[in-house]
């Protein structure tokens, strides 16, 4: 079996890269964090790694809007993103990284332009909680396979409120099964209780919660009780991991 | 420009200027220089045979100030007590540090030297953990959002500007505000307490979450007397490889600014927060923040610590590069062209770019042939970088501005020469007043509404809605998380497992912090304060499942104005309760801070001191974060034992405060007794004997019990008549409220039961009760009869909802 490798895209302000690069090392992957930097100067190609990472953070401070820089700089890279995505490969953007896979089009329907986008939660300001997510069994996301019907993870955002270019836009997501994590109780006001969105492909997904701080039955909140070997984040993660190795 | 400035400065005739004029034009020029000061650097300019260059008072005020000097603390001072007089020539030396120099324990890696406190981490004996905590009180007192932000990005640069960089892993966050919802009348400069409240929640999250550093541990205290001086404190954890631990600036070095630019916001930041506030107090002393040059900085330094291209680095603090590059270049001298440095405004004169205290900057020393490899990862990370000058060698710090001089000092003089001031200090014992609790006629209702009035109590109730707005996961090391359990529960101590900056996911090795802090206590006695403080620190650790053996303090007064004789002399028995402590629990102080002249007057006029108050931070090792206990009950059937003995002591009390009685009695700390407890508890945790563990604080057991019961959604059953009690007759408000140090709760499983009581054997133990699937918190009186039954549900509502509603019931 091959080692798979993993590539973690880095921007100033990204700041989950480090816990992602170690879930990957622990499922036995070989994770590489590369600056947005190096891959808009051609340093570092994508199309050189199995999986691909546009990791949590707040990417160049989020201040225009979450991951809106990132999502510009990506423009340079676009085709070779597209090809990445098509090839089949996973390709996985959690909170800060959902966004921008979201704003730059690639998500949900990549090669069709933005289709929807992020706002402020309903509550007016950043939350840090764990949340139920419910899994949809019928989506065809890769990174959903084998899982209960329910998991937990923590989610930590301020704009983490999804919304869709129109009613049309939600009514394909829905038919083809693209929400693949909808919250149990919604935190944040999305639409469709949105937590984690796949491709109709399957083989992208973005989520708002965070599947690389649960990597460990011991980081949930609760864990003294139920203690456990399970930890639902790293098996989000080791699907991607599966597929290519 | 520079001998323009020079020619209208007031300075050309200072060397005949008399005392007095000395005074009155350092308070005109903001430099918060008194007299003695003063007149030592007309001497030394005599001795040159030419007066100061204004760039050159700067630096001096800046390097003097009670904020960068600790001048009271390590000063001389002359203590009255009980009729005796005495005299310390260093309350500081003579009581911390002392203690630490004692104790000699040879994990600590650094202490009192750098910019945070060193010590070892984990058992590879690759790794260390640098400590610190700072204070941001006179900022916030103006600026709450800008004066928290830059609070937080401060002491993140600390703990990246001590030896060669440490990465962050936490960030802590403790706060003494007045109740938001405060109706007292304020000056009318004041801002009112919900908003200072608000103000600095947003400024701690707005820092701590861009710049990816988990706020995971904390505290909130209330108390009117904040009302016009807000203490913030702010702490930051880092873990650094031990071959970073010390720096080494060598003659040839160059001078490097990183991070951000230079502009006019934070100029006499250092000066400023060095006196009392007053109403023309300047907003421009108040930095602005940008978490997002603090991280690029961050990043680009530890990718430039590991391939070792700098041999030295430290923080753009108070002071800006006056201090910093004073403090790098304090052997070596330092040669710096300001003329270099990135402006953000370019109306910025020399002298102020000297002292600017401009946010995001860091100072580093870096070998002229590692500049280009250094220049290339700051490049990449997008942070700016300007060669100020070099470290030459000859103990002379010169700095100039196109050709100008801004500043030509011995740093000698800079460094050594600041005269030492004795400062009066005296403490009159006050006379203790105590009145009977009288008979309690309440029913058991009544009982447990008073219950959920203390957990309501705004020292006690949850500080969700604070808590859930930090990011206290990111790094995915928070272990044990300020929030406990199913139902969301208060946990004593928040444990880290740093493998985001190890790398290292088999390596199980992690750290607990804990905080201790009590102005209640302080007002009545503050020798008591430091040692229940300590306590409570350790007691927090210990309820985590940490291991106190190698427990490392951090000492944070905040006091009022040292010129106050009874501050002051408040302030020596604090000291010394630090030494006791320290001593008592075999736990060295590895770094520390003190902030004065945390008074105002109010709205009569009144100067108003805040209460003095002292923080202890505690981090302690947990072998294996996968054994940590939290602080929940876990399973109905359980037993519930108290450890530790109950005083008649409801002076500092939450209850007294609530029941509106006079009462001053507190008990004395015995940390001996109280460490052997801790200890065998300890023992008895790591072998996996204790289900939960809770300490007793404020509320006392009552708030403990109900805590440890709502958050678990398990009911619990206390007999009040097994309460180990030291006072005369055994009133049950007494055994449930009393705050007295030392307590812990826990439930030990029966089978358990026997091998948990063999290593506690010889400690205050007592089985007080058991968790038991009623859903009621049930006491029954020490006569037997039913006290109350509250419903652990409801119990939750009061406890879950109180700050919202004071928040909401705010200005």
């Amino acid at each position: 079996m091959k080692t798979p490798k993993v590539l973690i895209v880095r921007a100033p302000g990204t700041n989950c890269d480090m816990e992602t690069a170690d879930s990957f090392k622990y499922l036995g992957a070989k994770p590489e964090l590369a600056h947005i930097a190096r891959l808009t100067s051609g340093a570092v190609k994508i199309g050189g790694c199995d999986i691909l990472v546009f990791p949590g953070g707040f990417s160049y401070g989020d201040y225009i809007a979450a991951g809106r820089i990132v999502t510009a700089q990506l423009e340079k890279i676009a085709s070779d993103l597209k090809k990445f995505i098509a090839s089949g490969r996973p390709v996985i953007g959690i909170c800060n990284g959902f966004q921008v896979l979201v704003k730059a089009g690639f998500l949900p329907f990549s090669g069709r332009g933005q289709q929807a986008s992020f706002t402020f939660n309903d509550n007016g300001h950043f939350t840090a909680k764990w949340v139920r997510l419910r899994i949809n069994k019928n989506s065809p996301c890769l990174f959903a396979k084998g899982l209960p019907d329910e998991i937990e993870l923590p989610i930590a955002h301020g704009e983490g409120k999804f919304v869709a270019q129109s009613p049309e836009v939600l009514g394909e997501l829905k038919a083809k099964n693209c929400i693949a994590f909808r919250y149990v109780k919604n935190p944040n006001g999305s639409q469709e209780a949105i937590a984690g969105l796949s491709n109709p492909e399957g083989n992208c997904l973005g989520i708002m919660p965070h599947p690389e701080r649960y990597a460990f039955p011991f980081q949930h909140p609760a864990w003294h009780r139920h203690g456990g070997k399970y930890a639902a984040g790293l098996e989000i993660l080791r699907n991607a991991v599966k597929h290519v190795s | 420009m520079q001998a323009e400035l020079v020619k209208k400065s007031p300075l050309e005739n200072f060397l005949s200027l008399p005392a007095a004029a000395l005074v009155k034009l350092s308070r005109d020029c903001g430099w918060s220089l008194n007299a003695a000061e003063m007149t030592q650097v007309r001497g030394y300019f005599k001795k040159l045979g030419r007066p100061p260059s204004r760039g050159e008072m700067e630096t001096i005020a800046q390097t003097w100030s009670e904020h960068c000097k600790h001048k009271t603390f390590s000063g001389p001072v002359r203590f009255a007590c009980g009729g005796k007089t005495e005299r310390i020539a260093n309350l500081f030396k003579e009581t911390i540090v002392k203690a630490t120099n004692e104790l000699d324990k040879k994990w600590c890696l650094s202490v009192f030297k750098d910019n945070a406190g060193v010590i070892e981490f984990g058992n590879t004996g690759k790794w260390a953990l640098a400590y610190k905590a700072e204070t941001h009180n006179h900022p916030c007192a103006i600026e709450p959002y800008g004066g928290a932000e830059t609070g937080v990005g401060g002491v993140i640069r600390d703990v990246l500007g001590v030896g060669l960089g440490a990465k962050p892993v936490l960030n802590t966050d403790i706060f003494c505000f007045a109740p938001p919802d405060s109706r007292k009348p304020l000056p009318k400069t004041a801002l009112s307490p919900g908003r200072v409240m608000r103000g600095v929640v947003r400024g701690v999250r707005d820092y701590g979450n861009r710049i990816g550093i988990p706020t995971a541990a904390g505290a909130i205290w209330f108390d009117e007397g904040y009302a016009l001086n807000p203490l913030v404190f702010v702490g930051t954890v880092g873990i650094m490889p031990v071959w970073a631990v010390d720096k080494s600036v060598k003659a040839g070095d160059l001078i490097v600014c990183a991070g951000g630019r230079t502009g006019r916001d934070g100029i006499h930041g250092a000066t400023f927060s060095s006196a009392d506030i007053e109403e023309d107090s300047p907003a421009s002393a108040v930095q602005i923040g940008h978490p997002l040059n603090e991280k690029r900085v961050l990043d680009a330094l530890l990718r430039a610590r590991d391939k070792k291209l700098y041999r030295g680095v430290t923080d753009c603090g108070a002071g800006g590069f006056s201090s910093a590059i004073g403090e790098l270049g304090s052997e070596t001298g330092a040669r710096v062209y300001l003329e270099r440095a990135s402006l953000k405004d370019t109306t910025v004169t020399p002298w102020e770019i000297w002292v600017s205290e401009s946010q995001e900057r860091m100072i580093f020393a870096v070998p002229p042939e590692n500049l280009r490899a250094f220049k290339e990862i700051f490049d990449e990370e997008g942070s700016e970088t300007a060669v100020l000058g070099e470290f030459p060698g000859d103990g002379r710090l010169l700095v100039t501005h196109d050709g100008e001089t801004v500043v030509d000092l011995a740093m000698e003089f800079l460094h050594g020469d600041c005269p030492r001031i004795e400062k009066p200090a005296e403490w009159t014992p006050r006379k203790p007043e105590k009145s009977k609790l009288g008979p309690s006629r309440s029913g058991v209702d009544e009982n447990a509404k008073m219950l959920s009035a203390v957990l309501a109590h705004l020292n006690v109730c949850s500080r969700e809605n604070v808590i859930r707005q930090y990011d206290h996961e990111v790094q995915g090391g928070t272990i044990l998380k300020p929030l406990s359990g199913p139902f969301n529960g208060p946990q004593d101590a928040c444990v880290i497992w740093p493998h985001a900056a190890t790398g290292d996911t088999a390596d199980f090795s992690g750290f607990a912090i804990s905080h201790g802090i009590n102005p209640a206590v302080g007002k009545l006695d503050p020798y008591e304060m430091a040692l229940q403080c300590a306590d409570e620190a350790l007691r927090n650790l210990v309820c985590a499942g940490a291991d106190i053996n190698r427990v490392a303090f951090l000492d944070n007064f905040c006091w009022g104005n040292p010129e106050n004789k009874k501050l002051m002399g408040a302030l020596v028995l604090a000291a010394r309760g630090c030494y006791d402590a320290a001593m008592g629990y075999s736990a060295p102080f590895i770094s520390g801070k003190d902030s004065f002249y945390n008074q105002a007057r109010d709205w009569r006029s009144r100067d108003t001191p805040i209460p003095c108050t002292l923080l202890i931070s505690a981090v302690s090792p947990v072998e294996d974060v996968r054994r940590t206990v939290s602080m929940d009950v876990k399973r109905a059937g359980s037993f519930l034992y108290l450890l530790g003995e109950t005083d008649d002591d409801m002076g500092p009390s939450i209850y007294r405060e609530i029941a509106g009685f006079k009462d001053s009695s507190l008990s004395k700390t015995n940390p001996t007794k109280a460490l052997r407890l801790y200890k065998a508890l300890c023992s008895a945790m790591q072998k996996g004997l204790v289900l939960s563990a809770h300490d007793c604080s404020q509320g006392g057991l009552a708030a403990c019990a109900a805590e440890m019961a709502f958050t678990g959604g398990i009911g619990v059953d206390i007999d009040l008549a097994r309460v180990k009690y030291r006072g005369g007759k055994a009133d049950p408000r007494l055994l449930l409220y009393s705050e007295t140090y030392g307590r812990i709760l826990v439930e030990v499983a029966p089978e358990n039961e026997r091998e948990f009581l063999r290593l506690l054997d010889g400690c205050a133990v007592s089985k007080i009760g058991a968790a038991a699937d009623t859903g009621l918190l049930s006491v029954t009186a020490p006569g037997g009869k039913t006290f109350m039954e509250a419903d652990i549900a409801e119990l939750r509502q009061s406890w879950k909802l109180a700050l919202g509603v004071a928040l909401e019931g705010s200005k």
